[in-house]
């Protein structure tokens, strides 16, 4: 229940102040769409166009092309977000369960370490990390770059499935126990059911982050065969294609879409999973 | 007979306690095993490196030499610029963030609830990927053909097209926007789950009293929001301290060092100077310094659990 109803002059100001942050944060993606389908000729128009006068998917075509070819980072990018989703929940939901219903020693200090280890900066590990994995022969595969996204994304994920085992009641499980399940068993039958926006919301995460990380690929991948698309695109948009403003947007229109509908999709646990995570701690 | 019993009991509580502690390590090995390998070893790694000459240019003069990188740290020029830097783009981005997500989550609360899944819209640049908004802000703060330059000059701001990316200030400035622009809608969500919280009786109640907009904000909402904007700012502080692939993509540190962050310090040490020793020197370094920050945020978690 509201308390308090908004006179005429209120909803003037409200709804103004809505429109500029619409268009403040509609605008770039606008622009980003427009330029993608505008006639190279047009992209350099002054003023510019708001508005293609004859839209083309010239730059969408073209994009196979080249020597560099986009579709090749799109499918490394997916494999590697998907590879890290998998992994990443597998072992996040198993250390989420032992920190929300198992009593052991050191558990906060478990805990904290965890939430700890997601604050350090990845630059400075890349240097340890390129030779060790020089040793292991993980640079320029999928499983090296799975096992680092899947280590970044690890301790938000494990905190946020936490949140969401936390609050389901424990007594259902008691009974189980008590009538011989093993913790495992529990964890997959009776728990996970249980918490499916949970693992949605985690899960979509832990994709955003493989997909959106730029370091660990520009680092430990140097073959443009497996490159992902982020530092795909900073081969391909390097010396003489820095301009090649057209074919840039359209590049990040295909590089956002996915996140954006992922996003989209499940916005509402995202959201409720988010709040969780990041308030509860 | 008792004391027996006693014994049996505290030997049946130990025999618990080891098979839950021994479950707790099956279930949480796998993820400590791979966090272990990729985060903490390297890390530790780094910091044994700090304390060596490690430069990749020179494989012949690696050694071991103490504080020397360290001593050269502290008169470094560039160092202390690139924390400045970093201090001035946190600032900046984390108090204008702070602001309008708070603006935001405000105005799309009182809107009618049918209304709300604005919310949604307004939540996507916190999900565009940080190189695609780096070359989309670099695009449009071009100093030829840049929409920003054309738009600020339509509405009487700038009097002839300025070379956003390439002047110092400038560059800092546009950096700064650019990161608003993702982050803001991170504050609105966080201060939208503050605003929910905060109980219906408390709002009536002063409604009732007569409190006025202002004074139901200042003494009402405000105090509810304090803990949750002290936490979101921190956790952005953190993550701001870490930032890469924007200014990577926009400037590259450029002009010159003018936003050369620490990480892009760091960065830009071990992979165009190929300074390994010193790199991480400076790279431990900034490890400490998020350490301190990150127990800050932590305690602050626990203060409210």
């Amino acid at each position: 229940m509201r308390s308090r109803r908004n006179s005429i002059p209120a909803y003037v100001v409200i709804v103004a102040i809505l429109v500029v942050f619409l268009v403040w944060t509609l605008f770039p993606m606008y622009w980003m769409f427009s330029t993608s389908i505008k006639q190279t000729v047009h992209v350099f128009d002054l003023p510019p166009e708001i508005f293609p006068s004859a839209p083309t998917f010239e730059h969408y075509l073209h994009l196979d092309q080249g020597s560099i070819k986009v579709s090749i980072f799109f499918m490394n990018s997916v494999i590697n977000s998907i590879g890290t989703v998998l992994l990443a929940l597998v072992l996040a939901v198993l250390a989420a369960y032992a920190l929300s219903r198992v009593k052991f020693r050191f558990r906060k200090a478990v805990s904290v370490g965890i939430l700890t280890t997601q604050m350090f900066p990845l630059v400075v590990l890349l240097i340890p990390l390129y030779l060790l994995y020089k040793n292991l022969h993980l640079l320029n595969t999928y499983q090296g770059l799975i096992l680092a996204f899947t280590s970044f994304t690890l301790p938000f994920s494990i905190w946020m499935l936490k949140g969401f085992i936390d609050s389901v009641p424990i007594e259902v499980e008691e009974s189980a126990f008590i009538d011989g399940c093993s913790r495992l068993q529990i964890l997959t039958k009776i728990l996970l059911p249980l918490i499916v926006p949970g693992l949605v919301a985690t899960g979509v995460f832990a994709f955003l982050d493989a997909w959106n990380n730029l370091l660990f690929p520009l680092m430990l991948v140097s073959k443009p065969s497996m490159k992902t698309l982020p530092p795909g695109m900073i081969l391909a948009f390097a010396g003489e294609f820095k301009h090649d403003w057209g074919g840039m947007m359209a590049t990040s229109v295909i590089v956002s879409l996915p996140v954006v509908v992922s996003f989209v999709l499940v916005q509402r646990f995202l959201v409720e999973g988010l709040t969780r995570g990041a308030i509860k701690g | 007979m008792q004391a027996s019993s006693e014994k049996m009991e505290r030997k049946r509580r130990w025999l618990r306690n080891a098979s839950s502690t021994f479950t707790a390590i099956r279930f949480l090995a796998p993820a400590l095993l791979v966090m272990g390998v990729i985060i903490i070893f390297p890390i530790l790694n780094a910091a044994r490196l700090s304390f060596y000459n490690y430069e990749l240019t020179k494989p012949k003069e690696i050694a071991f030499n103490l504080f020397k990188n360290y001593a050269y740290m502290v008169h470094d020029k560039l160092f202390w610029q690139a924390l400045k830097n970093t201090v001035v783009f946190t600032f900046f981005t984390v108090v204008t963030g702070l602001l309008l997500g708070l603006i935001l989550a405000l105005v799309v609360y009182e809107l009618p609830r049918r209304f709300q899944g604005l919310r949604g819209v307004l939540l996507v640049p916190w999900v565009i990927p940080g190189i695609v908004i780096g070359y989309l802000f670099m695009y449009m703060f071009d100093v030829e053909i840049g929409v920003v330059n054309y738009v600020f000059q339509q509405m009487g701001i700038i009097k002839e097209f300025l070379p956003w990316l390439m002047r110092d200030n400038l560059a800092m400035i546009a950096i700064i926007i650019t990161h608003v622009w993702n982050q803001t809608p991170f504050y609105m969500l966080m201060i939208t789950a503050g605003l929910m919280a905060i109980p219906d009786e408390a709002r009536e109640a002063s409604y009732l009293e007569g409190a006025n907009r202002w004074q139901e904000f200042r003494f009402i909402t405000f105090p509810y929001l304090q803990e949750i904007i002290v936490i979101s700012s921190l956790l952005m502080v953190i993550r701001n301290f870490n930032f890469f692939p924007i200014i990577f993509t926009m400037t590259g540190g450029g002009p010159a060092y003018a936003t050369t962050t620490a990480v892009l310090y760091i960065y830009r040490l071990a992979f165009e100077h190929y300074d390994m020793g010193y790199a991480s020197a400076v790279g431990t370094f900034w490890v400490i310094i998020l350490i301190i920050v990150s127990a800050l945020y932590i305690r602050t978690l626990r203060e409210r659990f």
